[in-house]
């Protein structure tokens, strides 16, 4: 079979079995779980395929039934997309092995087999959005993908999930819309939904109509930015991310904010392009918002007594460095706030993960109650200290070197104080890690009895937290590894 | 006179802008539930409105081509199929927020978002 079909056949293999999945299978047993690992499996050697293909024989346009580029449907499928099509399997893959046990604990036993249906797709539309060309099509898998993050917290039936997740699903409807008017703005000048015969109209056009362009730009903007909680629009997301359990909340922390900033970064950079993306001051709006939501985002997180909801309000600020890297917009620039995606992805999962271990076991949820905490789940304590540490922007973890990439590109770009609001934010996130560290490692526990216990938790959950500590700290001590790689694709938004 | 005349020439885009407007003043300040999904689908469908008329040429003809027939002009088809798939997106969004309503009047008897809140924060404090 032609090797150019595989990035499709591994999102409709996501689609058949998760949609088919609930009509064979009534019960949740061994088997079950073996056709959803190995429908991982099939989609990771895929994906891997893919990349390896993408680096020998070039990016390539898919278009659906041969209509061409102006009336039908295509996809990207270039250095960019395989590469984060890749994270998004191979992560998605770890959260889903780590949920098998956690999700017992978390919801009735009806909706097992649902949640992994309402997964696959919500996988399916973040491959969509990565790989798709057409801004409509972008716009049809978005609202598929809020629905189904909505899902993934409203499936465990409390009265906190249902409210988090109606304030979630009208806040993130509002993103859509706007992002919808945006696209039938820009679709007003120049006639085209495909991302390149936009780009090429809007040259031609947006000295004649700026004002419609900005217009459309920022409705675009307002839009990605409440659905990927920038600072002042992120009321819906310590509530949904701290609520929905804990494999949930690593795959929307982890996942599926980054995919409305893959978008943003497609509309910015191959949309506009970056000269009338800074001739209409578009770049300076960005990191403005991004360093106001790098600040804000960790001062509100020192406040919180609850973990996740820590943890959530932690997301804010790191989505800030994300939008930094894309407004600074020079190649470092994109390639840090790249890296930054993957570093996040890992630190932030491992962190909702670790969190979930302590909510299994022990059924707490209040930092203050943390007391000695290491030495009764040792495994699941480090990989939380880890990636705090990581967070923090210690050296030799994979957080460090991302907040290292953005300071040099800051700074090569011309624009060193942000370096101030860098290190701000860096020293804010030591004030609500370290205490949490320094509890369960250093303070005494006055009921504990033994000395040290091996983490009394499932096999799948600390496979995967041990997995996910290795890669935080293997990409730490040589980034280059990623680097390399991440500066290959930046070609693809900034020539 | 201008103005006016050049309103009136878009009323299509300034009727669409009103009725996004009244739909996000109605999500953004009414506490009840339903009236939200309203607000919503009333936005929804202000920028179906709009979508639709932006593929509108005056004059223009159903885009059916019959053989014979030359330069005439034809309503851009393309934003009227798109639209019918953003109906379909719209309908689902109403059905998932109307069935987590009623879940919330189930679990909280009540439709209104602030009593909601300040049920919540009682429970929160105990």
């Amino acid at each position: 079979m032609n090797s150019t079909h595989y990035p499709i056949i591994m999102m409709l293999l996501f689609l058949i079995v998760g949609v088919s999945n609930p009509v064979i299978k009534k019960k949740f047993d061994n088997i079950e779980k073996t056709i959803i690992m190995s429908t991982f499996f099939i989609a990771i050697s895929l994906a891997f395929y893919t990349f390896i293909f993408i680096k020998i024989e070039g990016p390539f346009f898919y278009n659906f039934g041969g209509w061409g580029r102006k009336f039908g449907i295509e996809f990207a499928i270039d250095g960019f997309s395989s590469l984060m099509s890749l994270l998004i399997v191979l992560l998605s893959a770890v959260i889903v092995w780590y949920s098998f046990r956690d999700i017992g604990h978390e919801m009735d036993d009806e909706n097992f087999i649902s949640y992994y249906t309402i997964v696959f797709l919500l996988i399916f539309s973040m491959l969509g959005i990565t790989f798709s060309n057409d801004l409509f099509n972008i716009y049809v898998f978005m609202e598929i993908l809020s629905l189904t993050s909505c899902g993934i917290i409203s499936i465990k039936h409390k009265k906190v999930n249902f409210l988090a997740s109606f304030r979630y699903l009208i806040l993130n409807t509002l993103g859509s819309l706007s992002f919808f008017f945006g696209i039938a703005l820009l679709y007003m000048v120049t006639g085209h939904l495909n991302i390149i015969e936009m780009n090429l109209a809007i040259q031609q056009v947006w000295q004649v109509t700026p004002t419609n362009i900005l217009l459309a730009t920022g409705f675009i903007f307002i839009g990605l930015a409440i659905k990927s909680a920038l600072f002042p629009m992120h009321i819906w997301l310590p509530d949904a991310h701290s609520s929905a359990p804990s494999p949930s909340s690593a795959l929307l922390s982890g996942l599926v904010v980054k995919v409305y900033i893959f978008t943003m970064a497609k509309v910015i950079f191959n949309v506009l392009g970056k000269e009338i993306s800074q001739a209409l001051d578009i770049d300076l709006f960005l990191s403005i918002f991004a360093a106001i939501s790098m600040v804000m985002g960790s001062i509100f997180a020192i406040a919180q007594k609850d973990i996740k909801r820590m943890l959530a309000y932690s997301s804010v600020a790191q989505i800030g460095y994300m939008f930094l890297g894309i407004g600074i917009a020079t190649e470092l620039g994109l390639a840090a706030g790249f890296f930054h995606i993957f570093s996040h992805a890992l630190m932030k999962s491992a962190l909702f993960l670790s969190a979930g271990a302590i909510i299994y076991k022990k059924d707490l949820r209040d930092i203050s109650k943390f007391d000695g905490l290491g030495y009764e789940l040792p495994i699941s304590m480090s990989v939380f200290t880890i990636a705090a540490l990581g967070m923090i922007g210690i050296p030799g973890i994979v957080g460090f070197m991302s907040k290292f990439y953005l300071a040099e590109a800051v700074i090569l770009a011309g624009k060193p104080y942000f370096i101030v609001v860098i290190l701000l934010s860096s020293f804010l996130n030591a004030i609500y890690y370290l205490p949490i560290i320094i509890s369960a490692f250093i303070k005494k526990d006055p009921d504990r009895e033994k000395l040290l216990e091996f983490d009394d938790i499932p096999r799948s959950m600390y496979t995967s937290l041990i997995i996910l500590g290795f890669c935080m700290v293997l990409f730490g001590m040589f980034p280059n590894l990623l680097m390399n790689t991440i500066t290959a694709v930046v070609p693809t938004f900034i020539n | 006179m201008d103005l006016i005349k050049s309103l009136l020439d878009h009323i299509n885009y300034v009727g669409s802008v009103t009725l996004f407007v009244i739909g996000l003043y109605t999500v953004l300040t009414h506490s009840n539930l339903l009236k939200k999904v309203i607000g919503i689908n009333i936005m929804e469908t202000s920028i179906f409105l709009f979508f639709v008329s932006i593929g509108y040429i005056s004059g223009g003809k159903t885009p059916i081509i019959y053989p014979g027939t030359e330069d005439v002009y034809y309503v851009n088809p393309l934003p009227s199929t798109l639209i019918l798939t953003g109906i379909v997106v719209a309908l689902s969004i109403t059905v998932y927020s109307l069935s987590l309503i009623m879940r919330l009047y189930k679990e909280y008897g009540t439709l209104d978002m602030d009593k909601i809140m300040e049920i919540r924060s009682e429970t929160q404090d105990e």
